[in-house]
């Protein structure tokens, strides 16, 4: 399965949020399908929030890891 | 951005030249709508973005070129078609969902009932109505105490519980007569309160009652395992004991917890190692069967026991073998007991003198001991099984007629029987042997009749015996009446014969009275002869034995006895015959009695064949003979033979079959015979001929030469003195005129005192007797037996002749013993008492004798 990662680093909500969901609009199929992920570097708290909530409730899986001064929120597939 | 400012400049309407001012108003105008639309569009996008939970655009964060690029309007409505997809599809599977809870709902085993905290009912399914069977258009709404438990509020409803605790509580319920087990489940609202109460209900009536009755099973199991008093094993695959019941460690003296240290190996006696490989075959599943073993206890006592092995398998593979055993060691010992006393009751049957039938309740035979089997000709092997009429027929003594078996009269009536009178038993090979029986019936413990024992006796002998005694007892009562008369009768002989003789000496040769006195003699002779014979049955007719060659008595007498006749007679008689101790004249009317009944039993002549053998008796061989030496003769004829029903009768005196016979001949025969302590039978088949066998005791020692009788000298003239001692006159008359003719000078003296007197008054007058002639009985006297001692201690040279027609004693057979010199039978001829008178005189006299 490819991983496409995305540098959001430095950016804030609601642009990161923007941004994130027109990664994930423009690979919905790939996603639904379970040939590609996304994830995403940001270092903004809200981020981890907001990304997550919208990424469920379009129906996909979540997750997020603490990393050394930033997170990554990685969006797969449905889920369960 | 820059390039579209400038491109949307230039690309505006082109309307004819306008003022600066209208121009600049113009650009006022639409910088400020332009500013009205981007404030919009900033507003909707903050709209939307709090719709989608994150913070509001900030002025500062997008200009509004990059805001108009960005399109966030467009992203966030792609978000949202794909919120929208996703909340179809989360709805169609929550369908799904529900329509497959709801078939499980209805499809479940068990009662489900969903009420809400105040018990209200809110749902149920098929299966509750089923069991609590209520109106399902009336139960929505009502309180599940209503459908369910019938009473307000039960202290143990697990579903009050479930409300109150906010847990899943279980309870077992009676209800409407069934047993449940109810789960009350809470199911809460998200504030976290309870909201509903899952109810399922199982009916577990049916599992209860299969418990419980898989409990009273076990019971009864546990029951007939423990208190079985078998011992009962379940050996594992390695031989090891898993578990006992009670009756094998009290048997075995374990407890259960030293179980698990024992083999079953270490159980088996020692004296039993022959069983180890036997058993070893069935505790490893190689055989199943039933064996006898000994076990050995803790304390090291036997315990011999029987039972069945058998594997216990699963899925093909052997897991151990369970075993059921009895102690047999009490049966054992009693088999043992009782085998012992079998044989030692089959040894005792065997041995028992009698003959042995045991039957069974059907009359055939189980046991038959070794003297039946003689008799009856069956062995034990054959005759068993089969009907006792077969292996025991009767038939009367008399008649010849089959008899009812007793044994079948002792079934039929069940009380002990005893032949009446005798039968003959028919033995296999025909022969017939005359019997006495009893037969009794076996009562079982409960006193019914399961069989019969028969026995009985082989009597041919015995009566045989009987028969003669009977017979003895006949001829010697007869003997003793005849003994009684013979006295006088041969007084009164001895007088006309003596009478007879003096007529003769004086009358004329070939005169009539001489002939008269001839025919005179002739009647007297066989009135003496007869005379003779009924004697022969008394005592007084004790033989006068002497050793003699038989074998020449034998010859002649039967030479002189078939003489004249058509029959010729063969003589089988070796020179090494032995010698017999015999009265010469009884012996040879013996033999003549025996050949002219021969030759009578031939009328057309024949054959007839004597034969003689030594013979040595040894004890218990004949019942009639003592053991010893002696002479067997045997008398054969070829003639008509003597009837069965006859024979036993032939010896018998007056029983004749002959026409005109006396019926002494064979009495007498009989008589002498006995007398000789011999013995005599016979042997007959009819229209074959007779035989009689004789046995007459024999002597290692031979007979001297015969010598032969003196011829007296008719004319000769004695001297001499005699004193005759008789009570009879008659006698004392004829003898004295007798002894006158011979020429001796004679006195007389009527009993032994007168002839002592005499005797003695004769002595001292120096005219002493040559002879005493005494008669050897007188009634009311001294007769010669005791006379004869005073005579001799008077004159120990006294010669004395003993005179008696009748001899009631042995004086007359062994009177030289007494110290007689001679004898004198009466009634006796002239020429008779001339010769022994001759013969005495000639004697020297001595006082030794």
């Amino acid at each position: 399965m490819e991983t496409i990662e995305f540098d959001i680093r430095g950016q804030f909500c609601p642009s990161s949020l923007l941004v994130a969901l027109k990664e994930v609009n423009s690979r919905a199929d790939s996603l639904r399908q379970g040939s590609v992920r996304l994830c995403f570097l940001t270092d903004n708290r809200d981020a981890t929030i907001t990304i997550p909530e919208s990424a469920s409730n379009m129906g996909y899986g979540v997750s997020v890891e603490k990393r050394e001064g930033y997170y990554c929120i990685v969006i797969s597939g449905k889920k369960d | 951005m820059a390039g579209d400012k400038q491109k949307k400049k230039s690309s505006g309407p082109q309307e004819g030249p306008r003022s600066r001012e209208e121009l600049q108003q113009e650009v006022r105008e639409l910088r400020e709508k332009y500013a009205n639309a981007t404030q919009y569009i900033r507003r909707k996008v903050n709209q939307l973005l709090t719709v989608m939970g994150t913070a509001q655009l900030r002025p500062e964060e997008l200009d509004d070129a990059i805001l108009i690029e960005l399109d966030p309007i467009g992203i966030v409505s792609d978000s949202f078609l794909q919120i929208l997809r996703n909340v179809k599809e989360t709805n169609e599977q929550l369908r799904t969902a529900h329509d497959e809870l709801t078939a499980i709902f209805d499809s479940a085993g068990m009662g489900i009932l969903v009420v809400d905290r105040e018990m209200r009912v809110l749902a149920w399914n098929k299966k509750s109505e089923d069991q609590f069977r209520f109106d399902r258009s009336v139960a929505q709404g009502r309180f599940c105490h209503e459908l369910l438990c019938l009473v307000d509020h039960r202290e143990d409803c697990p579903a009050r519980k479930a409300v109150e605790t906010g847990r899943t509580c279980q309870q077992d319920m009676d209800l409407a007569g069934r047993h449940y087990n109810m789960v009350a489940t809470p199911i809460k609202d998200t504030a976290g309160a309870v909201s509903r109460i899952v109810l399922v209900y199982m009916d577990m009536t049916e599992r209860m009652q299969a418990q419980e009755e898989l409990q009273r099973s076990k019971e009864r199991y546990r029951d007939l395992f423990e208190n079985s008093t078998d011992l009962i094993q379940v050996l594992g695959a390695d031989s090891s004991i898993r578990y006992v019941n009670k009756a094998w460690l009290d048997a075995l003296g374990y407890q259960a917890e030293e179980l698990p240290r024992l083999s079953i190996f270490d159980l088996i006696h020692p004296d039993c190692l022959d069983c180890g490989p036997e058993f070893k075959s069935v505790v490893c599943g190689d055989r199943d069967g039933r064996f006898e073993t000994t076990f050995i206890t803790k304390q090291g006592g036997k315990i011999v026991v029987e039972g069945n092995v058998s594997a216990i398998t699963e899925n093909d593979k052997f897991m151990g073998t369970r075993g059921i055993f009895r102690d047999i060691t009490e049966r054992k010992r009693i088999e043992t007991m009782v085998a012992a006393e079998r044989e030692q009751l089959a040894v005792t049957l065997r041995s028992i003198g009698d003959g042995v039938i045991t039957t069974d309740i059907n009359g055939n035979v189980v046991l038959i001991n070794k003297v039946a089997e003689g008799l009856t000709g069956w062995k034990q092997t054959e005759a068993r099984g089969r009907p006792i009429r077969d292996v025991f027929p009767l038939v009367d003594e008399k008649t010849n007629e089959p008899r009812v078996s007793p044994v079948e009269q002792v079934l039929r009536t069940g009380r002990a029987c005893e032949l009446e009178g005798h039968a003959f038993l028919i033995a296999r090979d025909g022969s017939r042997f005359l019997i006495t029986d009893s037969v009794a019936p076996i009562m079982d413990r409960d006193s019914v009749i399961s069989g019969t024992v028969l026995v009985f006796r082989d009597i041919t002998e015995r009566r045989k015996l009987e028969d003669r005694i009977n017979k003895s007892e006949k001829i010697e009562s007869l003997g003793v009446l005849a003994g009684g008369i013979a006295h006088d009768f041969n007084n009164l002989l001895n007088a006309i014969i003596g009478n007879i003789d003096i007529g003769k000496k004086f009358s004329v040769p070939d005169s009539e009275v001489y002939k008269s006195l001839v025919r005179t003699e002739k009647a007297s002779t066989r009135a003496k002869e007869l005379t003779q014979q009924l004697l022969t049955f008394s005592k007084g007719g004790a033989p006068v034995k002497k050793l003699a060659a038989i074998g020449d008595l034998i010859r002649d007498t039967a030479d002189f006895g078939t003489r004249g006749s058509g029959v010729r007679c063969e003589f089988s008689l070796p020179e090494e015959l032995w010698d017999a101790e015999i009265d010469e004249g009884q012996i040879s009317q013996v033999i003549s009695n025996l050949v002219i009944n021969a030759v009578q039993a031939m009328p057309r002549g024949g054959t007839m064949h004597i034969t003689g053998r030594n013979t040595t008796v040894k004890p218990g061989e004949f019942q009639d003979l003592k053991p010893g030496n002696y002479v067997n003769i045997i008398v054969q004829d070829t003639g008509r033979g003597i009837p069965q029903e006859q024979i036993g009768r032939i010896f018998e005196p007056y029983f004749s079959t002959k026409e005109g016979g006396s019926g002494l001949g064979l009495a007498t025969t009989y008589s002498i015979i006995k007398k000789h302590e011999g013995a005599i039978d016979v042997e007959s088949i009819v229209e074959t001929g007779a035989t009689f066998t004789i046995f007459l005791p024999a002597s290692p020692e031979h007979a001297g030469p015969v010598v032969p009788p003196s011829v007296a000298d008719p004319d000769e003239k004695r001297t001499g003195r005699i004193l005759l001692m008789d009570d009879d006159e008659l006698v004392r008359e004829t003898a004295g005129v007798i002894l006158d003719l011979l020429g001796y000078s004679v006195d007389f003296a009527a009993d032994g005192k007168a002839a002592l007197e005499m005797y003695q008054k004769a002595r001292s007058s120096k005219t002493p007797y040559d002879v005493v002639i005494m008669d050897l009985t007188i009634p009311g006297g001294r007769g010669g037996k005791d006379a004869i001692r005073d005579l001799l201690e008077l004159d120990p040279a006294a010669k004395a002749i003993v005179s008696s027609g009748y001899s009631n004693d042995a004086v007359m057979a062994n009177y030289g013993w007494y110290g007689f010199k001679g004898i004198i039978i009466k009634p006796y001829t002239m020429d008779e008492l001339s010769d022994e008178l001759r013969r005495v005189m000639g004697q020297k006299g001595s006082s030794g004798v």
